[in-house]
């Protein structure tokens, strides 16, 4: 029963991460980006391409990679990894940019719309992007597979066991989250940010340039999304579908936290995979999708505004 | 000495093609107050918002200490010194009164230490409310906290569309005797309202807007009474004398 | 390629575009008319085809289902019930914002993809189902001739389905519908039934989405989970805003243009990557019509016949 808890957060603080970014681009810009899950994925990837880049360079092959590449024991990864996330994160920041540039930003004047359906299909091009590219097979960051390091012998609860890489995700979706909170509250591009989530045109006269902000929200939601992607290639597999997989936990997320609410996106991304865990063990795997769903109608028929959300 | 706001012949509406300012042209002095008045539907809102850059111009100027601001983006004007306090949602409800104010400050480069406590002196009623969200004011205080958010860094020019919108006659008082003590400091001051006498009682000038254009222009105290004010709100045309002229 | 081969290859594709003309016809109902954001048009395209796969095929041991109905009474039944479903899901999300509904029709269309992969009992699970008998085979055998004849009747039920919505929208019925979708403040004044007009503009948009999905499965003979992915949703979406929202007539020629770009470049792809690689070509071909949808989008929004509807302005961004 533990265990259901322990892969409902792992998978949780996943969405929560990704949620951030929706519900961000969702306030600020105003419309439902269907393309987020893709900036997952290609997190995901371009990390995978980083890697091997940067164990190429250092003189070792992935397999038995020694010297500064070998990993933090007891972690499956080392230095590559994490410079490979540092890279993943800054193009995929940029290509979420590079996406409003090119396509959102001429739409605009046509609505909120007009913008979900060229998401849907600008979603479905990175997509299938990633499978011309990469191909449909299965990925990983690293080969060995990770034994589960039990925390509580199985008498309690049925036991309670993580991977370190499990941990780790943990831990740093945990510090992300607090280093976001800190930065929309404390700094003053967070809180212009969220000034204008509020009131765009209240923000323009006190002095907020809007462009700024819009290209902070793109930049942050695809950084928070690349390591989303990377944490999902870490804990489960590297698949062109993560993205589509995981768009509509990601909304479920963003609703039931309230649109704009960093913390109801986490708080709402924990519940959401509390649930799909909840489904695996109760339905089975096949319907984890489904949970989300019920997620989704549950909040929606009850408090459509979402837990922390404002009126609007 | 230029004026501190100069509306020219403009033109603006929120869809091309169907303008409802029609071509008004407006002066403003340093330290003095304009009340812009007019029937509903006049234009008035439009016009000031136009002026703060949130509304499209489709022709004409406008000039603020002489230069001309009209292409420039709304976010920067506040920084050339025009200050737009609108009729709602003019303050962040979700952040608190200091936080308002102490976001204000961030935006214009000001130190909170510098400015905030001679604001917190002048509206007391804000110093004792700080951590309040703003969303929890009354509508007099809201007003108030609105008001010294655009106060930060002095304006040139300060723009209000109908502050005394919902509150009692006695806080209308009270924010339009804080809008004297600002003018007195040298600010331009364009007050939109709909409450004619008391708008009359404190402005300098005034002017009334029918249909997107000036009818009429002139010292406050010669509108007061004056009969043509009448006719022009319950909308019959027989006024012919030429905007300026009194 | 011989003419006979052309002929074949002609009336295949006719019969395909015109199965998803139909159902555009219902989206531009939803959308073009009501201004209802479906992104879950695969959904209830996948309940029509399955209710009717179910119903009319022949008792198989490992599926419930097999009724072995005619027909006729199949794509009927296929109508009701993405009909019903359309009810459901309107009566749910109807009154939320747009990007809501979209969000919600999303959700519907992965659930019923999912349903349709695991409910093995009712749906054949991956495996699908076989054998949807294809109708006047009897008389036409299996050849060119039956192909042409599968064509005139969904052809005429594309026109019987033109003439009804186009009769629908002039009536007043669709005044109001139109009403309803260019003036927000007039909906919320009249409150419920403007509800009721969304919910009823909604439902026929569904069960003609079901109809084109029972067409689809009767010629094809066979359908699986897989046809029902998010491509086709887009797939729908790109005919609807290529011809031209709001317009009956733009959504039709959308559907058969959309569909040729579609085998044109899925056949210019095949014909340039080596066979190894077809997987990767499909994935292009995707691509392909994602960027196309991209600068239709932007450089002529209202599509090539734009709205047939007089309106004074833009839907407000809302």
């Amino acid at each position: 029963m533990l265990q259901v808890v322990a892969d409902g957060l792992i998978v949780g603080s996943v969405i929560a991460l990704g949620a951030i970014g929706l519900t961000l681009t969702f306030s600020i810009l105003r419309f439902a980006n269907f393309a987020h899950g893709e900036f997952l994925a290609w997190g995901a990837y371009l990390a995978l391409s980083a890697l091997a880049a940067f164990v190429a360079i250092g003189g070792a092959s992935a397999a038995d990679a020694t010297g500064w590449a070998a990993p933090f024991a007891p972690l499956s990864f080392g230095w590559p990894l994490v410079a490979a996330l540092a890279v993943a994160m800054l193009v995929t920041a940029l290509m979420a940019w590079a996406l409003d540039w090119t396509l959102f930003r001429r739409l605009r004047v046509q609505g909120a719309i007009t913008l979900v359906i060229a998401s849907f299909g600008a979603a479905l091009a990175l997509r299938n992007a990633l499978f011309f590219l990469y191909g449909g097979i299965p990925q990983y960051y690293a080969q060995a597979l990770q034994i589960g390091i039990p925390f509580l012998p199985r008498s309690v609860y049925g036991g309670l066991r993580f991977t370190p890489d499990q941990l780790f995700v943990l831990l740093l979706a945990l510090l992300i989250v607090v280093a976001v909170h800190l930065f929309l509250s404390r700094s003053t591009l967070g809180r212009a940010m969220r000034a204008t989530a509020h009131n765009p045109a209240l923000a323009r006269i006190s002095g907020i340039d809007p462009e700024r902000v819009l290209r902070a929200t793109w930049l942050i939601g695809g950084a928070l999304a690349a390591v989303a992607g990377v944490f999902v290639g870490l804990t489960v597999q590297i698949r062109p579908t993560i993205g589509l997989d995981l768009l509509l936990p990601l909304f479920a997320a963003a609703i039931l936290g309230g649109i704009g609410s960093v913390w109801g996106a986490v708080l709402g991304g924990l519940i959401v995979g509390l649930a799909e865990s909840a489904a695996v063990t109760l339905v089975g795997a096949e319907w984890r999708a489904a949970a989300a769903f019920v997620v989704l109608i549950a909040i929606l028929l009850v408090r459509p505004t979402g837990l922390f959300g404002e009126k609007s | 000495m230029a004026a501190a706001l100069v509306i020219e012949t403009l033109q603006a509406g929120y869809e091309p093609g169907l303008p409802i300012v029609r071509g008004a042209s407006l002066q403003v002095e340093a330290g003095e107050i304009l009340a812009l008045l007019g029937p509903n539907g006049a234009g008035k809102s439009t016009l000031v918002k136009a002026v703060a850059g949130l509304v499209a111009v489709s022709a004409g100027r406008v000039l603020l200490q002489g230069a001309d601001i009209t292409q420039v983006p709304a976010h920067r004007r506040l920084a050339l010194g025009l200050a737009f306090v609108p009729q709602t949602e003019n303050v962040f409800a979700n952040l608190t009164v200091a936080e308002n104010l102490e976001l204000a400050a961030a935006l214009q480069g000001v130190k909170p230490r510098q400015r905030l406590p001679e604001l917190y002196r002048r509206f007391p009623d804000l110093d004792r409310q700080r951590s309040l969200r703003a969303g929890r004011l009354s509508g007099g205080q809201r007003q108030m906290l609105a008001i010294a958010r655009a106060l930060i860094l002095p304006p040139a020019v300060l723009m209000l569309d109908e502050p005394s919108a919902g509150l009692s006659p006695r806080l209308v008082g009270e924010v339009f005797l804080s809008l004297r003590v600002i003018r007195d400091e040298g600010v331009a001051i364009v007050l939109v309202e709909q409450n004619v006498k008391s708008a009359l009682a404190v402005a300098d000038r005034a002017a009334v807007l029918v249909e997107g254009i000036e009818r009429v222009v002139g010292p406050a105290a010669q509108l007061q009474g004056d009969p043509r004010l009448a006719e022009l709100y319950l909308g019959r045309r027989s006024v012919t004398a030429p905007a300026g002229a009194i | 390629m011989d003419l006979q081969g052309v002929l074949s290859y002609a009336g295949f594709f006719l019969v395909f575009a015109s199965c998803f003309a139909i159902i555009v016809l219902g989206l531009n109902l939803q959308w073009g008319f009501t201004g209802l954001f479906n992104v879950g048009v695969a959904g209830f395209v996948a309940i029509g085809a399955y209710t009717s796969a179910i119903l009319t095929t022949p008792p198989t041991p490992e599926r419930l289902g097999g009724f072995d109905w005619p027909v006729a009474a199949g794509w009927l039944a296929a109508m009701l019930t993405s009909g019903l479903a359309g009810l459901l899901v309107g009566l749910a999300a109807l009154r939320l914002r747009h990007d809501y509904l979209a969000i919600t029709t999303f959700g519907i269309a992965v659930v019923v993809q999912l349903a349709a992969l695991n409910l093995t009992v009712l749906t054949g699970g991956p495996f699908g189902v076989h054998f949807i008998p294809k109708p006047l085979q009897g008389w036409l055998g299996t050849g060119q001739e039956w192909t042409l004849a599968y064509l005139a009747l969904v052809a005429t039920l594309l026109l019987l389905a033109y003439v009804a919505l186009e009769r629908l929208v002039a009536s007043p019925w669709g005044r109001a519908l139109r009403a309803v979708r260019e003036d927000e403040e007039a909906a919320a004044a009249l409150g419920k039934r403007a509800f009721v007009l969304r919910l009823q503009s909604f439902v026929i948009g569904s069960a003609l989405m079901g109809l084109g999905g029972a067409a689809y499965a009767h010629f094809v003979g066979f359908i699986a989970p897989e046809d029902f992915l998010p491509i086709l949703t887009f797939q729908l979406w790109a005919m609807l805003i290529v011809g031209g929202s709001g317009n009956n007539r733009g959504a039709i020629l959308g559907a058969y243009l959309v569909w040729g770009f579609w085998a044109v470049a899925g056949g210019a792809l095949r014909g340039v990557v080596p066979q190894a690689e077809q997987a990767r070509a499909a994935a292009l071909q995707v691509v392909l019509i994602g960027v196309l949808i991209a600068l239709m989008l932007v450089w002529r929004p209202r599509g090539l016949l734009g709205e047939q509807v007089a309106v004074s302005r833009h839907v407000e961004p809302r």
